[in-house]
């Protein structure tokens, strides 16, 4: 797979960071505790997916984050032919770099561009299938519960603002382009949980946070 | 008096304008998730004349049923047939099919390893099909060649059967 496409964030990032000239105060390392509302948002336009995920980032030196992030997704597809489920879980390490400048008004709002690697592992089955035939009759059959995995990278950006002492809100726009996908030809996965639906190598989403700031000094 | 430099804009407007904007972006890239797939993958037969696979036979007509269900006819009478469909039996792993060309008949028995494949959670599962053995009458027919084992859903001829020479169709 052509990492090499990511290469050109190097220099972009080397430059953003150089931006960041902040000459002001002292460095407070903190920690920021958050949840995804995304995946509940997007079960009101697919309730047949729902995904929960929590983050954590550190900014361990001025600017500078270390990300985690953990999901569940489950998937439930009921039609007239068939039905399809799917849970697993998902997680993405990576770093996210400020660039914006800092306000004495609200110095910890920041503008980051993230990089993720991401991998998500999933088990499918389809208990129900009947696959319309006219003329020998419908042939009922099911696919008992496989395992699929998923590695992705991620590079985005987004943006986490102070709403209220230490509570934040944040939006983050991620490209991601799949690395490797197993699982069995007969069934590809519908959704991969962290990443989205299978099918295309590339994808964009759009993640909205609520979260937690923890000053750790 | 100095005008103060336009600053970049922080935390709180950006928030308010990009969420704004992006608010409009699961609306605006959710996919249309109407199945349009075809979810049946019929075997197909094209007709040549014998020793020449560059031009399809056309026969006048035909008719086609099967020895299991012998009363209803897959195809009723077809004419001027260059290319022929079959549905292959997803209840079974071999089937058999007569065709009629009215002054004569052969019989086709097909022999296949099937297996189930999700087209989409949107369209459901279909059957692909991969042929292992095809035995055959040869009183119209003179020849008969796998061209594709795997029937799924491409558009692929499958089979070639070889006739006595008639009028070449087209392409």
């Amino acid at each position: 797979m052509n990492i090499l496409r990511f290469l050109f964030l190097i220099p972009f990032l080397v430059i953003c960071n150089s931006l960041t000239a902040e000459n002001d105060t002292v460095f407070t390392p903190s920690a920021r505790l958050g949840a995804d509302l995304s995946g509940f948002a997007r079960n009101l336009i697919e309730p047949e997916t729902l995904t929960g995920e929590i983050s954590l980032d550190i900014e361990w030196r001025k600017s500078h984050f270390v990300a985690i992030e953990a999901g569940l997704m489950q998937v439930d597809v009921q039609q007239e032919t068939h039905r399809y489920q799917a849970d697993g879980y998902f997680f993405r390490l990576g770093a996210d770099f400020n660039i914006l400048e800092r306000s004495p008004d609200n110095p910890n709002d920041v503008l980051l561009v993230s990089l993720r690697y991401g991998y998500g592992k999933s088990d499918h089955e389809a208990p129900f299938i009947v696959i319309p035939d006219p003329y020998w009759g419908d042939h009922e059959t099911s696919v008992s519960p496989e395992s699929f995995q998923a590695h992705w990278l991620e590079a985005g950006i987004g943006l986490k603002t102070e709403i209220w002492n230490n509570i934040f809100l944040g939006w983050s726009l991620r490209g991601k382009l799949l690395l490797t996908s197993t699982s069995a030809p007969e069934m590809e996965p519908y959704y991969i949980g962290g990443y989205g639906k299978s099918g295309s190598n590339t994808r964009l989403s759009l993640l909205y946070s609520v979260l937690y700031r923890i000053p750790m000094r | 008096m100095q005008t103060p430099a336009p600053r970049f804009p922080h935390g709180r407007q950006w928030m308010i304008i990009t969420l704004a904007a992006l608010l409009f972006v699961p609306v605006a890239c959710q996919e249309d998730e109407v199945c349009e797939e075809v979810t049946a993958n019929d075997l197909r037969i094209g007709f040549y004349p014998f020793d020449n696979d560059e031009w399809w036979a056309t026969i006048d007509s035909l008719l086609v049923f099967t020895l299991e269900k012998p009363d209803t006819p897959v195809h009723d009478t077809l004419y001027q047939v260059s290319i022929l469909e079959l549905p292959l039996n997803t209840n079974a792993d071999s089937c058999s099919f007569i065709i009629d060309f009215f002054e004569t008949r052969d019989t086709l028995w097909l022999e296949y390893q099937r297996e189930t494949h999700l087209i989409s959670v949107e369209c459901g599962f279909t059957m692909f099909f991969t042929l292992t053995n095809i035995e055959f009458t040869e009183n119209y027919i003179e020849g008969l060649v796998i061209e594709e084992p795997y029937v799924t859903n491409s558009l692929d001829e499958h089979i070639t059967i070889f006739v006595p020479d008639t009028l070449p169709g087209d392409l």
